[in-house]
């Protein structure tokens, strides 16, 4: 078992700690706060949300629309003879204005919704259950299932998993939806096991090829956008799946696998891994996956468990984590008291940096930990940050080139070469003008803003001296220039 | 190149190391070849699909005629490089390159369940895996992760926005830019010139700091600027790793900004993304870059309506872009130790639709060249009657032509890096 933190231990840095890992960071203020509230009721605010709190309201495209239709207009346009292209090219740049605009949201809702760990707890499902947009091509079934995630976040995995096999997107992303009698459709069958539930190397090819028979008729209604099950396409004869035998459907396969032993340590290593550090011990990992089998795979207790522990709070998780890219936007933001980045500078940057939200690479979503770094990546975080504190003048003339190809939502960057103006940072809002006396007191209050922890002197002191080499007086340019030296240094990177 | 401040900026011992490791290297038992004077690949990406049928053409095969009523290249205006076999008109770079004995074309290259998803079959070139699987990691990552540990980050060197997918690895190495000049850090007052303050404070908060846990660059290691003491970047603290990674890139980008001012090419190159890709590639291989790989792409093959016009004009770009980086190559004598390889994520149906285009198919023709390369048509022309759904089968598998690249140009177990051992081809 897990065990609690000592009240002793509770102070700043690990308030702080809590704040990046169980959400996307705290400013100074914030940190001092959530000391005082104690470890207890901090975590409780934090995984006990009330279910509203999953009731964020949608973007205003995201409702469902009549595909089917849409189609058959196209279709016959086409058969007309008449000029559909650009009906198809009006739909394809409506799609993707859609998803900038759903990344936006969404990206919003981790820095300004009330919830931080169901934001991050979507987030980390999202990676869980990938799907892309590259090939579902529709924001509204990707924002049904960022709400259907949403919704079951906190609650039972069993649960999840099943309306994530009724889950429009996932469904086309993994060719469900086309599986029936005669040709059952093994991706689902074969990721659900491998990626979703037990791990690779406990179940057999014959175990695929038996529950994709199970799988069968699950159907996405392009009138509706909606899930529906189409009885005669299913396979209703015998199956045999891991010693279990009879005429099992969907949903039994789910039990079976969701009761294997395999599934809670593949589930808590992963949970460990997202929250906590790269290397889980075996012995952590047993631990978490005791707590989450005795609560029948609720996620609400176990997450309590692991922010309360001391193992969370280990000299070697602290600070010990890269940010992800999209956790770098977000606490950035935070960080700097200034708003997004304008949706299509965000996008940009999440694909630069390897986390475009709603497209992950493949279906085994986001590797993570020291993945998100190369030597490309991390010089565009540091010129990215260079943007975010001195806004589009930084920019070099030639960045915002228009791009070939099919991408949904990445082909039109000249157009918004007009929507990535951005105002420099308002330094007074981190360094007040009467605390700008010595220059080391500047240092001080802005390293603790924006490392994860306290900078070795020989750091300290370069900034410092940077600020000094700035000329007697220090200025708001000055002290923009020293934020973009803190960001731009492998600490920063850390959360 | 850097100006005078650099020389105290850049601390001595770190330039010293950096030069001295490739000396290093070169007597080592445990050398990694390097580009530097080593073998080097090209991979050039036709994104969206290249129509296969129109860029080398079966102009003698009526099936063809009738499948193409309007996209058909008449025996009149191809160029033959066989009795039934032909390259698309705009091709005639190419067609040269073949008379001189520099270029091979494989055909019918594919692989078993074509997929016809765009994104998913790029996914199974990049990461050179069986239909039915999904890998995380690339082909040209893994050969990085297995064949160049040490190696410099420049190891692998791709032309664009993006890291191709070819490149994931389990250790990220190799970079990515668009032009040199952005591959670096930019200081807050773009107008304050090349050395500003605020980059010397930057160059310094990036070294790695002498006297943390993991020691300091190593000499002995036998390898380059990739390692500390010996250990692998995948044992590393992730802030010993992003500690190694910031000065990785801090001397990558050195060294690439200072061969994009040295080198220039006087071969002159034509308009257009893929030639001034090219053109930077030519330039690092002049410039004596250690680069293995180096990655380029082409889009807008995903030609389903006014075929005709737009891969006309594509195939031009193509030809003259590689035409004018072979003479570069020839120029500069780099020509024997380069080899490019061309790759899209396939081919298109034999029958031509109702707008003038093509939709997506499978199997397709792909382009080894280079000074070293063995002329000639490798694999079969797939029959353009005996279909699957619509589309050409293929008879050589892509990984075929990976295998081959990898044991006998790049020197490196093909085996290790794509789980299993392929047929090898005569192209090198």
């Amino acid at each position: 078992m897990l065990t609690p933190l000592p009240q002793s231990k509770w102070n700043d840095a690990t308030a702080a700690h809590l704040l990046n890992r169980a959400g996307f960071g705290g400013t100074p203020v914030e940190i001092e706060r959530t000391r005082q509230k104690g470890l207890t009721a901090v975590v409780r605010d934090l995984v006990d949300v009330k279910n509203a709190a999953a009731n964020v309201p949608p973007p205003a495209w995201a409702h469902p629309r009549n595909i089917r239709e849409q189609r058959m207009e196209i279709k016959a346009a086409k058969d007309r003879g008449e000029n559909f292209q650009q009906k198809v090219r009006q739909i394809r740049m409506m799609e993707g204005d859609e998803i900038v605009d759903l990344r936006r949201w969404w990206l919003d809702q981790m820095l300004n919704g009330p919830a931080p760990l169901l934001e991050k707890m979507t987030l980390f499902w999202h990676g869980h259950f990938a799907t892309s947009i590259q090939k579902v091509r529709d924001a509204y079934w990707m924002w049904l299932q960022n709400d259907t995630i949403r919704r079951n976040a906190f609650g039972n995995f069993g649960a999840l998993v099943k309306k994530i096999s009724r889950d429009p997107a996932m469904m086309i992303y993994l060719d469900l939806q086309q599986s029936c009698q005669e040709h059952p459709n093994e991706n689902w069958a074969r990721e659900l096991m491998e990626l979703f539930t037990v791990g690779i190397g406990n179940y057999s090819e014959q175990d695929i090829r038996e529950s994709a028979r199970a799988f069968t008729g699950y159907r996405v209604d392009f009138t509706t956008q909606q899930f529906r099950f189409a009885t005669f396409q299913q396979d209703h004869r015998s199956k045999t799946f891991m010693n279990e035998n009879g005429n099992l459907n969907g949903d039994a396969i789910i039990d079976t696998l969701v009761a294997k032993t395999a599934c809670a340590q593949f589930i808590g290593r992963k949970l460990w891994r997202f929250f906590v550090e790269d290397e889980p011990s075996s012995a952590v990992v047993d631990s978490v996956a005791a707590t989450i089998r005795s609560h029948n795979f609720e996620m609400r207790p176990i997450l309590r468990d692991i922010f309360s522990s001391a193992e969370f709070y280990s000299e070697r998780a602290m600070g010990g984590q890269v940010k992800s890219p999209v956790q770098y936007i977000v606490q950035t933001s935070k960080l700097l008291d200034a708003p997004l980045p304008a949706p299509i500078a965000a996008q940009n940057a999440m694909r630069q940096m390897g986390q475009i939200l709603f497209a992950p690479p493949n279906v085994k979503g986001w590797e993570g930990g020291k993945a998100w770094i190369s030597t490309s990546t991390l010089l565009f975080r540091y010129n990215f940050a260079n943007y975010l504190i001195n806004g589009d003048a930084s920019l070099p003339p030639n960045i915002w080139q228009p791009r070939q190809g099919a991408d949904v939502g990445f082909g039109r960057a000249a157009q918004y070469a007009q929507q990535i103006k951005r105002d420099p940072i308002d330094v007074a809002k981190l360094v007040p003008n009467d605390a700008r006396g010595k220059p080391r007191d500047v240092v001080d209050l802005l390293a603790k803003r924006f490392f994860p922890t306290p900078p070795a002197d020989k750091e300290l002191d370069a900034f410092a001296k940077y600020i000094q080499s700035r000329g007697p007086d220090v200025t708001d340019a000055a002290l923009r220039e020293l934020v973009h030296l803190m960001m731009s240094t492998p600490h920063f990177q850390l959360a | 190149m850097l100006g005078a401040a650099a020389t105290w900026t850049v601390p001595v011992f770190l330039e010293k190391t950096f030069f001295a490791l490739d000396a290093l290297a070169a007597d080592a038992a445990t050398q990694t070849v390097t580009g530097k004077d080593g073998t080097i690949l090209v991979v050039l990406q036709m994104a969206g699909g290249n129509d296969g049928l129109n860029t080398v053409v079966p102009y003698a095969d009526d099936a063809y005629h009738v499948a193409r009523p309007r996209l058909r290249l008449a025996a009149d205006q191809v160029l033959k490089i066989g009795n039934h076999i032909a390259l698309n008109p705009k091709l005639t770079g190419l067609k040269s390159l073949y008379d001189d004995g520099h270029l091979a074309v494989v055909q019918g290259v594919g692989y078993p369940n074509p997929n016809r998803s765009h994104f998913r079959s790029t996914e199974i070139w990049q990461t050179a895996s069986d239909a039915d699987r999904t890998e995380s990691e690339g082909w040209l990552g893994r050969y990085f992760d297995n064949c160049c540990s040490g190696a410099d980050p420049t190891v692998g060197v791709a032309i664009g926005e993006e890291t191709p997918q070819a490149f994931a690895a389990k250790k990220p190495t190799g970079v990515t830019f668009s032009h040199p000049e952005q591959f670096r850090f930019r200081s807050s007052d773009p107008d304050a010139g090349r050395m500003n303050v605020e980059e010397i404070f930057f160059r310094q908060l990036n070294e790695p700091s002498a006297g943390d846990e993991g020691g300091t660059v190593a000499t002995n290691a036998g390898g380059s600027i990739g390692t500390i003491s010996g250990k692998a970047k995948n044992d590393l603290s992730a802030l010993d790793f992003l500690q190694r990674t910031a000065l990785d890139a801090q001397l990558s980008s050195d060294k690439i900004l200072a061969i994009a001012r040295k080198y220039r090419s006087t071969v002159p190159y034509p308009q257009g993304q893929l030639a001034a890709s090219l053109n930077i590639i030519a330039r690092m291989i002049a410039g004596g870059l250690p680069t293995r790989v180096y990655y380029a792409s082409q889009g807008g093959f995903d030609t389903h309506a006014g075929q005709i016009n737009t891969h006309e004009r594509l195939m031009g770009e193509f030809n003259d872009a590689v035409a004018a980086f072979v003479a570069d190559l020839k120029q500069e004598g780099n020509f024997e130790r380069v080899l490019l390889m061309t790759f899209s994520e396939f081919g298109r149906r034999v029958q031509e639709n109702a707008n003038g285009g093509t939709d997506h198919g499978a199997a397709a023709p792909i382009f080894v060249l280079g000074g070293s390369v063995k002329a000639g048509l490798f694999g079969k022309y797939p029959s353009l009657t005996e279909l699957d759904h619509g589309d050409l089968k293929f008879n050589t598998d892509f990984r075929s032509v990976y295998g081959t690249v990898l044991d006998r140009w790049l020197k490196a177990p093909s085996e290790s890096v794509l789980g299993r051992k392929f047929p090898a081809l005569g192209i090198v």
